[in-house]
């Protein structure tokens, strides 16, 4: 499914160079859930950027259902991300000035599926928004916007599915709530999973944990 | 503490929102004061140069020469004090070069010996002396004539004996209708001009050595009282500064207007700023709250802050302003034909501040209530800030002052209301079109699909239905740029089309017509195969009684008069010409009241009347109402019947006040006519053959007048668009200001779009769709109210006719569209190349 090797990554220059991933090489099987843990500022977020194309390497390649990722140009990368990446943020990040339904509507579109309302409707429905579905992100709890992005990130049927922190906005309880969702979602539908955490129980839902420690794998 | 928390620490972190916001009240400020300085600059040199201008201490005018008693009258005051006087008699008089066979108009100043006190005049060569003609620098130009040319004047011939470079008594150079030429006023009485009823002002003018200011006050009073005929004038040497500086006057009260709109827009962008400064310092005000600093402590330190930013715009205007206007002044002097001074008078400037000041504090008032309805502990708590909401009388402080400014700029109370209210009207209805548009969207486009037409526009429209006020406030800042540019041109349209000759304007306006002399004129043109037209008779008067009551001359000068006082002023303290004629000139329209009754009337009543409706306005005149005149010491009553509007600019004989027929008609009188437009050699011809057989009549070439003023016009225009020009500057860095923050508060929605699949193209090509939109339809309605503007501008204030240049509205409406959509283009570069890895929780 995916397949990172010797990725490097600094910011800086000079004397304030940070090395934050030191080689990195990693395979992910297809349908696999993994667990990225590591205290803050060890490299996690940057290595789910890189292997989710949202940000350049120094050095190294991650490929991606046969596809290098450094060898695409932007539209290009762009394009592929839409078709088999979907993405899960941590503070939600809803288009603001679209309602929930839109939302999930809006990378079907750019993909031109024909069936986008009803796929949309039906994952709205799965994820218990059925009701809300024509309100703005303004007007729905943290809880809610979470949900219509799991909703989002998984209506184009991505081979693979990043979660940076998907809980870290939300309270314990209703954080729960939606890591069981997304869960119970990647489950149905088999797809594979990389959810950057630093929550040691969440980390054991998933099928495989690995540990990053000054930009190293443990 | 407040001091160094609000001010040291602030600016210390936020140098770049401070020098936005410094940027930005100087840009709006900047033509103001500027103008102000101008304006003052020329009033001081008038005001100094004021003797020079009246040539005397003191002057005694009427257009008629004092009857008897009133010489001795005039003379039992004098008397009492040592001082020296002579006469000036100034008429109009048609003027005939020997050697070319032409003729013109000219002004003809005929004066007594010792004439100027004050003042020079300033011959080409030799020096000016009251022995003989001496013709102005434009007449001898025109006609090219050289010392010793003769010139026949009346009945006389005189030979030129100097030519005038420069005479101080004409003060500013501008409009005028003739050119001056200057005789002995007792070779004047022999060229049989002065007539009764012929066109001209005499004065007698007064030395008094050793007189104060006070003094001569007290004289006037005295002179006053013992010449009560209101048609009589006293005028002291500030009055003659102020009547010569009024044009300059009319022009900087409009450019000050122009400028207005300027600060506008820059209070627009201010309060824009500060709206994303607060709510970004949001977090900090809290917790400073929190902590034990009172809420009205921290809106202390924000008026601070303004405070602080004000004093250094003030520092840095006088900076730019000081040497600007040593760059400009000799360009200036040169152009208004005033010797203005090199030294800067900021005095104006500093009038001004307060209201400067309190505007720009009075745009901060709605955020600081804000603040104050803010309930910082909750906010603290809460996942992301917000302040309190303003409400629409947060603002009743700042509409009040700005409509109190642009009265006080325009010193009148209409024009600054009338402008007020054009500017209310923009942002009522810039307001109430975004919400329009945002409900036809919401109701028409939103139930419709993402991709209708296309993913771009769909998002475009979700954009413009769910956005909040900052997207109102940049379509109003485009607006009311719009609509002043629209406006300038427009009523620079209405106006140009008034000052062109066409068929309906005559080619010659005539008068001085003597009462025996018209059936022989009339005669004369027949002879020459032209028809006079609008043959109308005009009777010297004087208003003694409005409903019975003496009608009483108005005194008191202030300073803080405003136009219409000052028109009301001039309009009641002087003569009145009157005609009779049953039927309405081509240039009338009966606006009130009922026409002249058909049957003659019977002796057993007063004449009706007929008055123009802004002169009877600004006489509290109603109909029905009795006014009493004296014509050569007879008193005729009438009655008023209907008010008329005149359009002045027909070139057509009208009169203020029109005596139905079988009143007046025996009366000693002028008559005046116009010759109809024909080929230019008929009217050369006519003109020239009729100064030669009729020397007294006067003919003002109505092209040449036209031409005039539209040159004098296009000067004024000029200057009105460099004002315009930079408040248009102003909006257009306001919009691009408020259009990139526009674009960069979608900075993370646009990284978002990147990684759900958006190319940068494609995210630019919705902004454009976006922001192009609303843009081109705010200069639409801009254009529109603009247009509208100038049509009840131009029909209020110089009673024009309505039209519209398309031409003015589609190339200016271009231009600013393909600038807009550069300015979106611009802001939208480096926002769409927002980067996809922020969205990430620890960037």
């Amino acid at each position: 499914m995916m397949n990172v090797i010797n990725v490097k990554k600094s910011y800086g220059h000079g004397p304030s160079k940070v090395e934050v991933l030191k080689g990195i090489n990693l395979k992910i099987a297809p349908g696999e859930t993994l667990a990225l843990v590591g205290k803050s500022g060890s490299g996690k977020s940057t290595l789910l950027s890189l292997m989710a194309g949202l940000d350049q390497m120094e050095q190294g390649e991650v490929w991606i259902q046969g596809k290098c990722l450094n060898q695409l140009s932007e539209n290009e990368l762009t394009l592929f991300r839409a078709k088999n990446m979907g993405i899960v943020f941590q503070q939600f990040h809803l288009v603001s000035t679209l309602t929930a339904l839109e939302n999930v509507i809006l990378p079907l579109n750019l993909l031109k599926d024909p069936n986008a309302k009803v796929i949309a409707n039906k994952l709205i429905d799965h994820v218990g928004l059925s009701h809300r579905s024509h309100h703005l992100p303004s007007e729905l709890s943290g809880g809610e916007c979470q949900r219509v992005a799991i909703a989002r990130a998984l209506s184009t049927s991505p081979k693979i599915l990043f979660a940076d922190e998907p809980s870290g906005n939300l309270d314990e309880e209703t954080g729960a709530k939606v890591m069981d969702l997304l869960f119970k979602m990647v489950r149905e539908t088999g797809t594979t999973m990389v959810l950057v955490t630093h929550d040691p129980d969440l980390a054991k839902k998933c099928s495989r944990i690995i540990h990053l420690e000054h930009g190293s794998l443990v | 503490m407040i001091f160094e928390l609000f001010l040291i620490k602030e600016i210390k972190k936020f140098p770049f929102f401070f020098l936005l916001l410094l940027f930005t009240l100087l840009l709006g400020t900047l033509g103001l004061t500027g103008i102000s300085v101008v304006s003052e600059q020329v009033k001081s040199k008038l005001e100094e140069s004021a003797r020079e201008l009246l040539t005397s201490d003191l002057v005694v005018s009427a257009r008629r020469d004092l009857l008897d008693d009133e010489k001795i009258a005039l003379e039992k005051i004098v008397r009492k004090v040592p001082h020296q006087t002579y006469k000036v008699v100034d008429i109009y008089s048609m003027v005939r070069h020997e050697k070319s066979s032409q003729t013109r108009l000219t002004e003809v100043r005929s004066v007594e010996e010792g004439f100027p006190f004050y003042g020079k005049i300033t011959l080409t060569k030799g020096e000016f002396k009251v022995d003989g003609l001496y013709i102005s620098k434009d007449l001898a130009e025109i006609w090219g004539i050289a010392i010793g040319d003769d010139l026949k004047i009346g009945e006389k011939v005189f030979a030129v004996k100097g030519i005038v470079q420069n005479d101080s008594s004409q003060g500013l150079r501008g409009f005028s209708l003739a050119p001056r030429i200057y005789l002995p006023l007792r070779d004047v009485e022999e060229t049989g001009l002065l007539r009764p009823g012929s066109t001209g002002s005499y004065a007698r003018h007064f030395r008094v050595p050793g007189y104060l200011e006070k003094d001569f006050e007290n004289l006037t009073t005295q002179l006053l009282n013992v010449l009560p005929d209101s048609a009589i004038k006293v005028t002291l040497p500030q009055e003659s500064s102020e009547q010569s500086g009024r044009v300059i006057a009319y022009l900087t009260d409009f450019m000050s207007l122009a400028a207005l709109i300027g600060l506008l827009l820059s209070l627009v962008g201010i309060f824009y700023l500060y709206q994303s400064h607060l709510v970004a310092r949001l977090k900090d005000f809290c917790l400073i709250n929190l902590l034990g600093l009172e809420k009205r402590h921290i809106i202390y330190g924000v008026i601070l802050q303004f405070s602080i930013v004000f004093i250094f715009v003030v520092i840095l205007q006088t900076l730019l302003i000081i040497p600007g206007y040593k760059l400009i002044y000799p360009m200036l002097s040169n152009a208004l034909g005033l010797d203005l001074s090199s030294e800067v008078n900021l005095k104006s400037v500093l009038f001004q501040l307060p209201f400067l000041y309190g505007l720009g504090l009075a745009i901060l008032v709605p955020l600081l209530f804000g603040l104050m309805r803010t309930s910082m502990g909750i906010q603290l708590k809460s996942a992301k800030m917000s302040m309190g909401h303003f409400r629409f009388y947060d603002f009743i402080p700042f509409v009040l002052l700005l409509w109190g400014f642009a009265v006080f700029l325009s010193h009148s109370f209409s024009i600054g209301s009338l402008f007020f209210l054009g500017l209310l009207l923009v942002f009522v209805l810039s307001t109430c079109l975004i919400k329009i548009l945002q409900w036809i969207l919401r109701k028409y486009a939103l139930p419709r699909s993402l991709l209708f037409p296309n993913i771009e526009t769909g998002v475009a429209i979700r954009n413009i239905v769910h956005s909040g006020h900052k997207l109102t406030l940049s379509f109003l800042a485009l607006a009311m740029g719009a609509t002043l540019i629209s406006l300038i041109l427009q009523l620079d349209h209405l106006i140009q089309k008034e000052f062109t000759l066409d068929e309906r304007k005559p080619s010659l306006f005539i008068f001085d017509i003597q009462e025996d002399q018209m059936d022989s004129l009339d005669e004369f043109a027949r002879g020459q195969k032209v028809k006079l037209e609008g043959v109308t008779p005009m009777i010297r008067a004087r208003l003694e009684k409005v409903n019975g009551e003496l009608f009483k001359r108005v005194e008191g000068k202030s300073n803080l008069r405003t136009r219409e006082e000052e028109v009301e002023t001039r309009m009641k303290n002087r003569g009145i010409n009157l005609t009779y004629r049953k039927d309405l000139s081509p240039a009338e329209t009966m606006v009130e009241g009922e026409p002249f009754p058909d049957e003659a009337p019977d002796g057993k009543r007063p004449a009706y009347l007929s008055i123009e409706k802004r002169y009877a306005g600004r006489l509290n005149l109603k109909l029905g109402d009795r006014l009493t005149f004296d014509i050569q010491g007879v008193e005729v009553e009438g009655i008023i019947r209907n008010f008329r509007e005149v359009k002045w600019t027909s070139f057509y004989p009208n009169f203020f006040v029109n005596v139905e027929p079988g009143f007046i008609d025996d009366a000693p009188k002028t008559y005046l006519a116009v010759l109809p437009q024909g080929p230019k050699e008929t009217k050369r011809y006519f003109q020239r053959e009729a100064v030669g057989k009729f020397p007294n009549i006067s003919f003002v070439d109505v092209e040449e007048i036209i031409g005039k003023l539209a040159a004098s016009f296009d000067k004024s225009r000029r200057a009105i668009e460099v004002i315009s020009a930079l408040s248009l500057i102003v909006g257009l860095v306001i919009l691009y200001g408020l259009s990139h923050d526009q674009v960069y508060r979608r900075y993370y929605d646009l990284a978002l779009m990147k990684t759900l699949g958006f190319s940068s193209g494609s995210l630019r090509k919705q902004l454009l769709i976006e922001f192009g939109f609303l843009f081109v339809l705010a200069m639409g309605i801009g254009f529109f109210l603009g247009w509208l503007m100038a049509v009840i501008i131009g029909r209020e204030v110089f009673k024009l006719g309505w039209s519209i240049n398309w031409e003015m509205i589609f190339y200016p409406g271009l231009l600013l569209s393909i600038l807009c959509l550069v300015t979106i283009l611009i802001s939208s570069w480096s926002a769409v190349r927002a980067k996809p890895r922020e969205l990430l929780s620890d960037a």
